[in-house]
């Protein structure tokens, strides 16, 4: 048909409802990610752990004389703690360039003016970032509990230790929402992803590292409220049900995370919008 | 050192057959990057972290000067001496000094091909390699300008005038081996940038995974980073702050520091050599 002879259709494809588009974005980021070789390379280094811990639970199982290498609660603890720095490295790459090259670009405009909410954008950003974190963290910790059980042959382990299934979930829950939102806040506070990233490393190190001073200079670590890993890694403790590591009550270092978490999204709906005012 | 090319002033004329020398150039360089390092919002972001500190030296003087007890350690009472020490090794010298020599000194060329700006530098009759030596050189000078008299502030804030004549050597060291940590972290990550494709990342491993790690291990692996050798001039005590440092503290050993500042130099000759030769030779590709 020549150009010239047409003239106005009406659409007629199907139109998805509001609330399903942040998973083609989702999808969408998850591929391209995997698409480069370097990152995979990273996931698969961040799994070296997890073999690791194999390798030690595999020899505990089949030799008597290496007993002593057994897995306990707090293994599975140490181990969450470990892959902290994996966290932090698939945070910075993951996430310091995904609403800031996009406000970079212009491109925020364009998707809000698509049938796609600011939350839905939100989501698909977020999911982005949680799906590598879940994979470095909740999914490795979770093999780990099945490995054990299935080197030992038997379910006595997990039966003995049922709270590791609730802790292992609540603490990759805690940890990787930390990470994820506060990534995705400073990400669309800026339009230079490197930018971000030195922030976000600012606020994990520095926080750390002004907790540390203070504990140097007063002798006491009640001030871990301070630094946001601190806080985490105290809730980790009561979480799995060790002796809380710093003098400060796990109340208030749940209330530091989640406060992190809430003014997170509280910056991300402010940031996030199609148009921007200018005053 | 002197190029073959002709300089062409800005209007776009030959401005005759002079020829501009590798220094000449990079100052001109030094020139135009420091007025932009220096009022840009990354100075926002420095200032905010050389700012922690002095607002905690604050903190502690506050609290002193009110004769309360936030100062004592096992009923002991903490020096001020001894509380800037801590300063130096938590907050600079394991901080601040390589997380601003990963952001500047990555940027340094990064920022370029970002912007895509680098082409208009690569178009001026000057060597390559002088941008990069004269972006480094506004680093430097912004980053010292902001994070030494900090470092100043924090010291006369923490120690008490009878402590000055006796401690001010020490002070004078801090500041020598925090420029020269801030030059070689320069040097090391602008190669770091010049050279990857993701130099953030690759800088932020180095700093913050490969040194804190090799470091608490026994053998060899350590002399392999710039931290071993800058730790080792440090004149204050190493504070324990967990199982890292704990660990650090025990293969910890001191080398002379003259083997220190040896390799420490070699680390900013070598690197900034090789900046300057990657920036020479490499075809960056600007992403549309």
């Amino acid at each position: 048909m020549p150009i010239h002879d047409q003239g106005y259709r009406r659409y007629l494809g199907t139109r998805s409802a509001i609330g399903g588009s942040w998973q083609v974005m989702t999808r969408a980021g998850v591929m391209a990610l995997i698409s480069k070789r370097q990152f995979i390379g990273l996931m698969l280094f961040a799994w070296a752990p997890f073999v690791v811990r194999a390798v030690q639970i595999y020899v505990s199982a089949t030799f008597t004389q290496a007993s002593f290498l057994a897995p306990k609660g707090e293994t599975f603890r140490e181990f969450l703690d470990q892959q902290g720095a994996f966290v932090f490295f698939v945070t910075i790459w993951v996430g310091a360039g995904l609403i800031a090259n996009d406000r970079r670009a212009n491109a925020l405009q364009l998707y809000l003016s698509k049938p796609m909410t600011s939350a839905e954008y939100i989501a698909g950003k977020l999911t982005i970032l949680l799906v590598f974190l879940v994979g470095v963290t909740f999914l490795p910790a979770m093999m780990l509990l099945l490995t054990q059980a299935m080197f030992a042959g038997s379910l006595t382990f997990i039966a003995n230790n049922l709270y590791l299934l609730p802790a292992i979930t609540l603490f990759s829950i805690a940890q990787v929402l930390l990470a994820a939102t506060t990534m995705l806040a400073l990400s669309s506070l800026s339009k230079s992803s490197r930018f971000v990233a030195v922030m976000y490393t600012g606020l994990f190190f520095f926080t750390t590292a002004l907790f540390n001073a203070l504990r140097g200079i007063t002798g006491r670590s009640s001030f871990a409220w301070l630094s946001p890993s601190a806080s985490l890694e105290q809730l980790g403790d009561v979480i799995f049900r060790l002796e809380p590591r710093y003098q400060l009550s796990p109340a208030i270092a749940g209330l530091a995370v989640v406060v992190m978490i809430a003014g997170s999204i509280w910056i991300l709906t402010r940031k996030v919008r199609g148009v921007e005012i200018v005053t | 050192m002197t190029t073959g090319h002709q300089a062409i002033g800005p209007s776009g004329h030959q401005a005759g057959r002079q020829t501009m020398s590798f220094f000449a150039a990079s100052r001109r360089v030094f020139d135009l990057s420091l007025g932009e390092m220096l009022w840009s919002r990354r100075t926002i972001f420095m200032a905010l972290v050389v700012g922690g500190p002095v607002l905690l030296a604050l903190i502690v003087k506050g609290i002193e000067m009110y004769g309360m007890s936030a100062l004592r350690v096992n009923g002991q009472r903490v020096a001020g001496f001894g509380i800037f020490g801590v300063m130096i090794w938590m907050l600079f010298l394991r901080f601040i000094v390589p997380v601003l020599g990963v952001f500047y000194g990555t940027a340094l060329m990064a920022d370029e091909v970002e912007d895509k700006t680098v082409t208009y530098l690569f178009t001026r009759p000057i060597p390559r390699g002088a941008v990069l030596i004269g972006k480094y050189l506004a680093y430097l000078t912004c980053t010292m300008l902001v994070v030494l008299p900090s470092v100043m502030i924090v010291y006369f804030l923490l120690v008490p005038f009878s402590q000055l004549p006796s401690t001010f050597g020490n002070l004078l060291i801090d500041l020598g081996l925090l420029a020269l940590g801030l030059a070689v972290y320069g040097g090391v990550f602008a190669f770091v940038g010049a050279f990857f494709k993701r130099p953030l990342v690759i800088g932020l491993v180095f700093a913050f995974g490969w040194e804190q790690v090799t470091l608490a291990l026994p053998g060899y692996l350590k002399q392999f980073t710039v931290a071993y050798y800058l730790q080792a001039l440090v004149p204050h005590a190493m504070p324990p702050d967990g199982v890292t440092s704990i660990l650090q503290g025990m293969f910890r050993d001191n080398p002379p520091v003259a083997v220190c500042l040896a390799w420490l130099f070699a680390y900013l000759g070598v690197f900034l050599w090789l900046a300057s030769r990657a920036v020479e030779r490499k075809e960056y590709i600007l992403e549309q």
